[in-house]
């Protein structure tokens, strides 16, 4: 690792530990807040240098540490998962509180799923030293989802019908994307919300 | 629109082809029940028009095994016989619509078209108001995303939308929805309202349910 990112790779395993402490923080903020812990689980992870070649190659970037740096935007992970769907937003408002960092992009892949029926909600950001990551937001239910879909993305056994998972994935993704929302409406009727 | 005319009289199934054709459908010209039969087991149409009276198989025979085999496409049965035991034989095996010979072609064109009117409503299994498509065949409701619904979901987001801008009362939708169930009341219907509105704001539609617990509702864009 560190000789794909030479110095860079020190600063940015500090840029992990600088969000991983802030949301730390902000998840305790939230549970005296709302009353109830709305994070089941957050992960943090440096870009491993295999998927880091493969995406020079892709981008077709020279794969030396200042280029790294400067085109992959993801080489710091955070992975944020709730509970219900409406902590994701809560957890993002929180974010965009976050001290010296500078949000940069947002994609809300909740609201407008991807095709295949990915649902997170993504965000770009920026340290004040220049440093990018990505912060990626969602349920259990997505997560397990997204999972999944990872495995069957990079298996390279030919012998599982692929239109057949592609499908199938799709259906389970709007399925758990409706219990979801179905369960994010009893807990809003149990609290009186609604 | 696609049309099969079994009609065994060569120059009257000439004369409504011609007529069918100018008018835009495609149509398919058969001759006797067999041959009808054999062509609506192996092509799609939009309707048929069979004449009773046919060499090989007769009309409401082929209606017969048409229906047998869950075939729903509109059906109107022509025939000579004005007689009203056949007409009642006919709408019973399962005929949309009745016309006895001779006939004005206006008036055969006004039923055809009502037919085809009523045969989208009836089999569509794709209901659309504004963005939103609700497809009964996998229950997903789609606007800028999808999501599948329970069958109950589908079944009140149905009858909203077979009545859009109208409101719906509570009772009535227990009614029509939940089939007077005794244990459902007006929390099932507002949760499952409410679970229907949530749904709508997570897949982005412009599209919304208006109303209170225990009141009316209205779907509104």
């Amino acid at each position: 690792m560190e000789n794909l990112y030479g110095n860079h790779y020190y600063r940015l395993l500090a840029f992990k530990d600088d969000l991983e402490r802030q949301l730390d923080k902000m998840e305790q903020t939230l549970e005296a807040f709302c009353g109830t812990n709305i994070i089941d689980h957050t992960m943090g992870r440096i870009k491993s240098e295999e998927s880091v070649l493969e995406k020079c190659r892709k981008k077709n970037i020279e794969p030396t540490p200042d280029n790294i740096v400067k085109g992959i935007r993801d080489l710091v992970g955070i992975r944020v998962v709730c509970t219900f769907v409406d902590d994701t937003y809560k957890v993002r408002d929180a974010i965009r509180e976050f001290n010296n960092i500078e949000i940069i992009e947002e994609k809300d892949y909740i609201s407008n799923a991807k095709p295949n029926g990915y649902r997170s909600y993504h965000m770009i950001v920026k340290n004040e030293e220049g440093y990018f990551a990505e912060i990626q937001l969602r349920t259990i239910s997505m997560d397990t989802w997204a999972a999944l879909e990872h495995d069957i993305k990079y298996k390279k056994d030919i012998n599982v019908n692929k239109d057949l998972i592609t499908a199938e994935l799709k259906r389970c993704a709007d399925e758990l994307a409706s219990t979801d929302i179905s369960m994010q409406t009893i807990r809003n009727m149990i609290n009186g919300q609604i | 629109m696609k049309i099969l005319l079994a009609e065994d009289t060569k120059d009257l199934s000439y004369a409504v082809t011609v007529l069918l054709t100018r008018e835009g459908y495609e149509v398919d010209a058969v001759y006797d029940g067999q041959e009808a039969l054999n062509n609506i087991l192996t092509n799609g149409y939009d309707a048929v028009i069979l004449d009773i009276m046919m060499p090989k198989m007769d009309g409401i025979s082929v209606l017969t095994e048409m229906r047998s085999r869950h075939i729903v496409t509109p059906v109107m049965l022509l025939t000579a016989k004005a007689d009203i035991d056949d007409r009642v034989a006919g709408l019973d095996a399962g005929a949309d619509d009745y016309l006895p010979k001779p006939f004005a072609m206006k008036e055969l064109l006004a039923r055809v078209r009502a037919m085809l009117r009523r045969g989208t409503d009836y089999s569509s299994d794709m209901l659309t108001y504004n963005d939103l498509k609700l497809n009964g065949t996998d229950l997903t409701l789609s606007s800028n995303n999808t999501v599948r619904l329970s069958l109950k979901e589908y079944e009140l987001m149905r009858e909203l939308m077979q009545n859009p801008d109208t409101p719906l009362s509570t009772s009535w939708l227990i009614e029509k929805v939940w089939k007077n169930e005794t244990d459902c009341g007006e929390d099932t219907v507002w949760l499952y309202i409410s679970y229907l509105k949530n749904k709508l704001r997570a897949i982005v539609s412009p599209v919304s349910i208006m109303g209170d617990k225990g009141g009316e509702f209205t779907l509104t864009a």
